[in-house]
């Protein structure tokens, strides 16, 4: 979550040919790549999908170190291994699906800008569905700031130690508890500058 | 534990599609219930909101694959109708960062919305009945997560027939067929396992279980330090119990 700001920042900054793209021609192609990924039931056909997005990372330019945050699905994908009596064809299968999806994702937001992303996906779902899309994504880098200053509360109130968990949950919770009320006076403030603005349940961007 | 962290193309399209078809029905459904002015009023907080409980879904507790939804905690604070449009921003960008895959957004939809919507009426009901702050939200809290994991557990069960086709894919033609790889005299291997949906139950249950616990705990906590500092935000009308 923390690598929020540096995608936006690499989505910004980056000259590649897929950066230059124009974003609805990219929201196609994840199209695209969902459909492969839900349609062959065959492991070739998906490998042959996940070699095209690796070369699709490199072509973008995105540094290497975001490579890993492609892996970051395969955690959750591991309970459903159990389904199958461990099967390694089906593993490999559920496996190449997810990294094959977690890739275009990957790729799409290192080289769209949010707004970008958003002002396209207006055109194909209702504007207070992106409204609040918007917003939320707004929020989660003005919560990861307070996340920040919170964590450093925290560990000065002991933190989490698994050797006291009725004090170190209390402390979670409370930590949470301070997030809430912080975004919900954000929220409020917002909510005024918003309506002093003119605003009608719609973002408007640039070039509308 | 009741998020589907199912990646895109393990369950079967008319399962997903039609979890998608129901969830935009339902919020188209619940936008016209609710007044114009109130949601322009309350857009900001559900931004933040829907902001917390993806935070809250980034923080893995790994060993036993849990992470808290604060779905109760966001029902409770912005009513039933809300949670809907709260829980399908969530799992889509939830989808945009791989917690799950982006066919099944849906489902989780429907899944985490019952969640929330069933931890409000809860917490309502046993709070008039016990008028304690931390028992009240448990209690709403374990059932709530309690009846959405069973309903997770339904949808996975719905596709046992699509996993069964998967496993033995390799030994029919798919909708793309590579012959380079495959040596001409390859023979399908016997394959005498079948879909292990107990198994599959027997590691969601208690995994799930521990979830439950943790999460009411922390949503109790939560809701309790809101309580203190904030009450008005329960928006508990009756008068205040002694917590």
């Amino acid at each position: 979550m923390v690598q929020l700001s540096y995608l936006d920042y690499l989505a910004l900054e980056g000259r590649s040919f897929l950066h230059r793209l124009s974003p609805k021609w990219k929201l196609l192609g994840m199209g695209f790549v969902l459909l492969w990924i839900v349609l062959p039931r065959n492991l070739h056909a998906v490998i042959l999908l996940y070699g095209i997005l690796l070369f699709l990372f490199l072509l973008s330019r995105l540094p290497l170190r975001l490579f890993p945050l492609t892996f970051y699905p395969l955690l959750f994908a591991t309970l459903f291994i159990f389904i199958s009596n461990f099967q390694i064809q089906f593993i490999l299968l559920v496996f190449l699906k997810v990294l094959s999806g977690a890739t275009g994702v990957v790729i799409l937001l290192g080289t769209t800008p949010y707004p970008f992303l958003f002002q396209t996906l207006e055109r194909f779902l209702p504007s207070i569905f992106v409204t609040a899309l918007f917003l939320t994504y707004r929020s989660l880098f003005i919560l990861l700031k307070v996340l920040e200053e919170t964590q450093h509360a925290l560990y000065l109130r002991g933190g989490f130690q698994w050797s006291h968990p009725i004090r170190s949950l209390t402390n979670l919770s409370n930590a949470f508890g301070h997030l809430i009320i912080v975004a919900i006076d954000y929220s409020e403030k917002m909510y005024e500058a918003m309506k002093l603005r003119g605003f009608k349940n719609k973002v408007h961007y640039r070039g509308e | 534990m009741s998020h589907l962290h199912l990646p895109d193309g393990v369950l079967p399209v008319w399962l997903w599609a039609s979890g998608l078809i129901l969830a935009i029905f339902i919020a188209w459904l619940f936008s016209r219930l609710i007044r114009r002015e109130d949601l322009t009023r309350r857009l900001p907080l559900l931004g933040m909101m829907a902001a917390a409980m993806v935070l809250g879904a980034s923080v893995e507790i790994v060993p036993i694959a849990y992470h808290v939804n604060l779905t109760v905690a966001t029902g409770i604070l912005l009513g039933p109708y809300l949670i809907f449009l709260v829980t399908f921003v969530v799992n889509f960008l939830l989808a945009l960062f791989g917690h799950g895959g982006l066919t099944v957004i849906g489902l989780n939809t429907l899944i985490l919305s019952i969640e929330g919507i069933l931890g409000y009426f809860f917490f309502r009901v046993f709070w008039r009945i016990s008028k304690r702050i931390i028992p009240s939200i448990f209690l709403a809290t374990f059932l709530a997560l309690s009846l959405s994991t069973f309903f997770m557990i339904g949808v996975v069960r719905l596709g046992v027939d699509h996993y069964e086709e998967l496993l033995h894919s390799h030994e029919e033609k798919g909708l793309f067929e590579f012959k380079l790889l495959k040596e001409k005299d390859h023979q399908p291997q016997e394959i005498s396992d079948k879909v292990n949906f107990r198994r599959f139950v027997s590691i969601v249950l208690p995994l799930g279980f521990l979830g439950w616990l943790l999460e009411g705990a922390i949503t109790s906590l939560i809701l309790r330090y809101i309580y203190r500092l904030r009450p008005e935000l329960l928006r508990l009308t009756d008068e205040r119990g002694n917590g």
